[in-house]
Parts: structure tokens; C-alpha cells; sequence
């Protein structure tokens, strides 16, 4: 089969690779028919996760056609169709018991790693380095997928894969964001990042009840998207604008009640704090840019609620956690639990509540995604989302 | 205070082994320092099930190559005791031993120790149920011998004694559990880089994955 491989920093090739097959009981082999790239992917591509190996398969976001099922999937059956969630849970452990599922004990064959890393291990995931499990990815033409006994969310209206293919990833990351907020009716939030993540993150905090919700990016075509939400924004590049006293000026004063970050460790800063990270990153002393970060922990009124689905991988410099420890703030964060939102964002999906599709821009062959990682990254084109057809 | 706790294996048949079936009163005592040439290794696990099926599987010796890392075969040779073969991740050299079990208590632990061959260890393992009903925690001692025959068995083996013990831990939960361990060999991938062969190495995923699918765990 063809699938796109990491081969280096900034370097993603398409390569002939073997299929995949089972190699366990609760294994299910899909023939993918939609796939996207995700912001998260840019860590990879840029380098700043470690333990990716050239050769890796990319790409977790991805739904398709089941091809064969192992001996112990009783739920699922060859062509049925479903979407995959990016994090890969077994259903039975101690962590999956309590709906944390991207906790999962049993997924991550190199739980050894990340515990060296982190304490404890998460779950596997999909295409996403050796220490979080080393998974072959979805950006290719057909995936394993482990425990499709529990994972994977099964389609069976004619709804068209481009409106439920963000249930993968995205929609729920978007969504728990906003349920990790907290919000209570009438709140104002403010999201940073406009991408994805933030395009459903503030889609979501209307649903959650926020009155009002401030976005904050610097590309035009990712605000009049926040704005087509109903979203006020804020382009954080426009001259002499402070992030700071714009929100304070639309809150009262007061700030805002919730703050989601939804760029994560590669944020932008064209401020000095932006030439220190970067110093400090150049020299292994700082691993993450958590300009966002500061921002938001900064930015958020008294007694609030950070929210983070912004990834952040290893060494955070310069958090003012004085800030946070001095208004009793409540920081919730960490990967999806996909499992958990799923069915729920479907069925929305399907009474018409959101079209998830409204963000794509580029709709690609996998032999055009190499170029397009380089779009994606510099946020050329007016990109929004891309979504590979790797059959065409 | 669990026994769980204790500082040695309560395998350790030696009288200078004052503190074995010490009880703790209270207080976590880490397992001793290496020392005398012998290695502590304590691991635990909760694990989603009761620890009489998780008894089971373990005293079935016969499958441990099922979720042990790298045994290749083990036969019983008598009510106690086993031979144990191991297969080094370089496929050629084995080692081999036998092993004695010196307490079994249904259900509840399994002590045992080698009495002689390549490998000279001791261990116990105690299943408990864990406060609250959250599962059975599993924990394992084990002390290995060190010297000439603990290095050898780190070269063939792949992997120090310590992180093997936790590895297979992690293994028998994944297996008791789940009805499967979690394996990423045998997944396609594109072209490795030059040095791919010393990272594989150094993330452990050199080292076969045991093929799990226990009769008794599914
Ligand atoms: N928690 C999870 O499980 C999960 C899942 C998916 C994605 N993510 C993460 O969410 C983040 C966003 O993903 P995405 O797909 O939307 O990526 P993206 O790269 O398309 O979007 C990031 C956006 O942040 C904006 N940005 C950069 N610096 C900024 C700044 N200083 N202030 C305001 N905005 C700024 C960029 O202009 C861009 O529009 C990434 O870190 C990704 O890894 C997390
Ligand atoms: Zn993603
Ligand atoms: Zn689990």
C-alpha cells in the first residue's frame, strides 16, 4: 500500500510499504477512505516530539471500510464503516473503567518510555512517535486498528465521510476543551488559536452556554471562521495591540472566565518573550514555547478556568504560576478522551446541529501531502484543513 | 499491612534473611539496595480481576512463554517444579533452569526460587485485593543473583533484570485484562534510517513481544 512516512525533520515522503495485517485478537484491518492532517502532525514534522523514527507511518485522524476483523471483534464486521479515534483504549483497565480513556494501561507497547518521561504511561495512539506507542498511522491506504472492539464509531447513516471524519479527532478535542473550561451559562471565554482545535473548541463553548466568546489569531481566513461561529476576535499581530487589555477591555475589567489554549507548544510570539523561547529551545535548556500559555494562565479573571488541548510535550520555562496559584485558577488539560464524545458529537452531526466540513480548504491526494506539509506549517494558502483521499 | 510489602521475597530460604515475612506496620520500605551481589527488583500492578483467576494464571507455568518476554518453553517436572528455557533476542543462545516453588498459597501467593542453571533468582508474587474494590494488585519480588551469570543474562536477554520483571508485569495486566498484549511488531513501515537497528534497541522493541491469547485469560 502507499502511506506517508516521517523520514527526518521536516521531512514526510510517500513510500509502497507492506499492508497491514492482524496481530491480535481484537485487531481490525481498515481500508481508508478519508484521512486528514492535523495540527499535532506539525510537532512531528517540525521536530519537537521525541522518538520518531524515519520510516514511521503518520496520521491519526482517519475512517474507512473494515477489511477483516480478528478472532475476538464481535461488534464490527467487514465493510462496515467507521471513524477511528486517535487514541487507542483497551476498555477494561482501571483508567478506561473511569471514562480516562486516554489513559489506558494496556495500549502502549512503550509504556517503558513514557513513564521514563512522564511517571506513568498514557494510551497508545496512532502515528504519533515510539513513546506513544509506535503505532502505525493513518495517512496511508489501509491501518491496523487495535481494539476495534472499543474504539472505533461505526457509521451507519449516508452522512458523507468529510461531515463525520472530525469525529477522529478534532470535534472532540475541540469539545471536551470546552467541557474542561467549565463553563456556566452566560460565561465568556476565550479560545487562542483559530485552527481546528479552536474552531470546535468555540463551537463547543456556545454549546456549553457561553454567552460570548473572544477568539484569537493572526490569519484572516481562520478568524472569519471563528467570527461565522459568532465569535468576537482578536487578530493578535495588529499593531500595537495588547492580548491582555483587549480582553480586559471586553470583559469589564474582570477577564475572562475561561481561557483555552488551542495552540499548544509551537505558539507564535513575535514579542521578546518569542527570541527567549526560542534561544532556549536552540539550546535544549526549554522544549516547548508556552507563550500561549503565559497568556492565557495571565489572562483569565480570578477564580477561572484554563483549558488546554494545546499539546505540550516535555520543558515549560517562565510559567507564571504565581499568577495561577494567586487567583485560585483551575487548569484542566491532556489528550482527548475520545471515547466519551463520539456518539454524542454524532448524533448532532446528524440532527443538523454542526457540519464539522465547514473548515476544510484543501481536499488532496496523498502524493500531494508532502507539499502540503509544508502549506499546513506556514499556513499558506489560506488553509484551514486538509483532508487526503488516499485512493485517488 | 499488606505482606506485599515486605522488603526481600519471601522466597529466600537462607536464616540470614531476618526481615523476610517482616510485617510493616505502617511503614513503605523500599527493597534494598543492590548489594552482596543481589539485585531487588518490587514491581505491582492493579489489575481488573480477581485474584483467584489471576492466581491461576500465573501458577500455570507451563504458559508463562504466553506473557513472559522471551521463554521459550517451560515443563513441569514434578508437583513443584519446572525447566525453565529462555531464548536471547539474538535467537541463538538460550538459557536454561530450574525452578522450585517453595509456597503456594491458592489464590493468594506463589513464592519460588532457581535452584540451579543459567539463572539464579528468587521471587513472589502476592495477590491481594486492593482497598475499595478496585482490583487485585499484584506485586511482584524478585531478587536475581548478580555477577558473571545476572551480566550474561542482561546481554542476551536485552534488558536489565529490573525492567524485565516490570515488563512482564505489565504484560500479565495487559493479558489478564485485555486477552491480548499490546504489540506493535510486524506493523508495516517505510524505509529505517541507519541507525534505526540502535533505537529499536534502546526503546526495547527489539525484544519479542510474548504472544499472549492465554486460554485462561480470555
Ligand atoms: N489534546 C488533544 O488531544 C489534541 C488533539 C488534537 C490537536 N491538539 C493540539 O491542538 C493544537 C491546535 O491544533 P490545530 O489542529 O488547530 O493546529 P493549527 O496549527 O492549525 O492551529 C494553531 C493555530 O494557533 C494560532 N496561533 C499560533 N500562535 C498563536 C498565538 N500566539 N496566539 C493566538 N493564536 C496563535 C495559529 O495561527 C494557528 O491558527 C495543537 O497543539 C495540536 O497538537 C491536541
Ligand atoms: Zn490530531
Ligand atoms: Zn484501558
Amino acid at each position: 500500500m502507499k502511506a506517508l512516512c516521517w523520514m527526518g525533520t521536516s521531512k514526510v515522503e510517500v513510500h509502497n510499504v507492506s499492508d497491514p495485517m492482524i496481530l491480535n485478537p481484537h485487531d481490525a484491518i481498515i481500508k481508508i477512505t478519508r484521512t486528514a492532517i492535523c495540527g499535532s502532525d506539525l510537532h512531528l514534522f517540525d521536530g519537537f516530539i521525541p522518538t520518531m523514527e524515519e520510516g514511521d507511518i503518520l496520521g491519526h485522524e482517519f475512517m474507512g471500510i473494515v477489511e477483516e476483523v480478528g478472532k475476538d471483534v464481535n461488534n464490527l464486521r467487514r465493510g462496515d464503516r467507521i471513524v477511528v479515534p486517535f487514541t487507542i483504549a483497551c476498555g477494561n483497565c482501571e483508567f478506561c473503567k473511569k471514562k480516562i480513556w486516554a489513559a489506558c494501561d494496556n495500549t502502549n507497547p512503550n509504556a517503558h518510555l513514557m513513564e521514563a518521561a512522564y511517571g506513568y504511561s498514557g494510551s497508545g495512539l496512532f502515528g504519533y512517535s515510539h513513546m506513544m506507542g509506535g503505532y502505525a498511522g493513518g495517512q496511508a491506504q489501509y491501518v491496523r486498528v487495535p481494539f476495534a472492539n472499543v474504539g472505533p464509531l461505526k457509521i451507519e447513516s449516508d452522512l458523507p465521510d468529510e461531515k463525520v471524519l472530525f469525529l477522529s479527532d478534532i470535534f472532540p478535542t475541540g469539545y471536551m476543551a470546552a467541557e474542561n473550561a467549565q463553563i456556566q451559562e452566560n460565561d465568556t471565554v476565550a479560545v487562542w488559536g483559530c485552527g481546528p482545535v479552536g474552531q470546535f473548541a468555540i463551537a463547543s463553548a456556545f454549546m456549553f452556554g457561553a454567552a460570548r466568546v473572544i477568539a484569537i489569531d493572526r490569519f484572516q481566513e481562520r478568524l472569519d471562521l471563528a467570527r461565522s461561529l459568532g465569535a468576537i476576535t482578536v487578530d493578535y499581530s495588529a499593531d500595537d495591540l495588547s492580548v491582555l487589555d483587549a480582553l480586559k477591555d471586553l470583559t469589564g475589567g474582570i477577564g475572562p472566565d475561561s481561557c483555552i489554549d488551542a495552540v499548544g507548544l509551537e505558539a507564535h510570539s513575535a514579542q521578546l518573550q518569542g527570541v527567549y523561547d526560542r534561544v532556549k529551545t536552540a539550546l535544549m535548556l526549554e522544549t516547548d514555547r508556552p507563550s500561549v500559555l503565559r497568556q492565557a494562565i495571565q489572562a483569565v479573571r480570578k477564580g477561572g478556568t484554563v483549558s488546554i488541548p494545546g499539546v505540550y510535550g516535555g520543558l515549560l520555562d517562565k510559567v507564571p504560576f504565581g499568577a495561577a496559584f494567586g487567583k485560585g485558577i483551575t487548569m484542566k488539560m491532556g489528550q482527548t478522551n475520545m471515547h466519551n464524545y463520539m456518539k454524542p458529537l454524532l448524533e448532532r452531526i446528524e440532527k443538523g446541529q454542526i457540519d464539522p466540513s465547514y473548515i476544510i480548504s484543501h481536499r488532496i491526494r496523498l502524493e500531494d501531502a508532502p507539499e502540503m506539509y509544508k502549506v499546513w506549517r506556514d499556513k499558506k494558502e489560506r488553509v484551514t484543513k486538509i483532508v487526503i483521499d488516499p485512493w485517488a | 499491612m499488606s505482606r506485599a510489602l515486605n522488603e526481600k521475597p519471601n522466597a529466600e530460604p537462607l536464616p540470614t534473611l531476618g526481615s523476610a515475612g517482616v510485617i510493616l506496620n505502617g511503614r513503605y520500605l523500599p527493597p534494598p539496595e543492590d548489594k552482596d551481589g543481589k539485585l531487588w527488583v518490587r514491581t505491582s500492578a492493579l489489575v481488573q480481576s480477581d485474584p483467584k483467576r489471576l492466581y491461576e494464571i500465573w501458577r500455570d507455568v507451563e504458559n508463562a512463554p504466553l506473557w513472559q518476554e522471551q521463554i521459550e518453553r517451560v515443563t513441569r517436572t514434578g508437583e513443584t517444579t519446572s525447566h525453565w528455557i529462555m531464548r536471547g533476542s539474538d535467537k541463538e543462545k538460550t538459557l536454561e533452569w530450574d525452578s522450585e516453588i517453595l509456597a503456594d498459597e491458592p489464590g493468594h501467593r506463589i513464592a519460588w526460587r532457581s535452584v540451579c542453571g543459567d539463572s539464579s533468582n528468587a521471587g513472589e508474587v502476592i495477590f491481594e485485593p486492593s482497598p475499595g474494590n478496585r482490583g487485585t494488585m499484584v506485586t511482584v519480588l524478585q531478587e536475581f543473583r548478580m555477577g558473571k551469570l545476572a551480566s550474561a543474562w542482561e546481554t542476551i536477554v536485552g534488558r536489565n533484570p529490573k525492567q524485565a520483571v516490570i515488563e512482564n508485569v505489565r504484560h500479565f495486566k495487559a493479558l489478564a485484562e485485555t486477552g491480548e498484549i499490546p504489540r506493535t511488531q510486524g506493523q508495516p513501515h517505510g524505509p529505517r534510517g541507519a541507525v534505526a537497528g540502535v533505537k529499536a534497541a534502546a526503546y526495547g522493541e527489539k525484544i519479542a513481544t510474548p504472544l499472549g491469547l492465554n486460554r485462561k485469560a480470555s
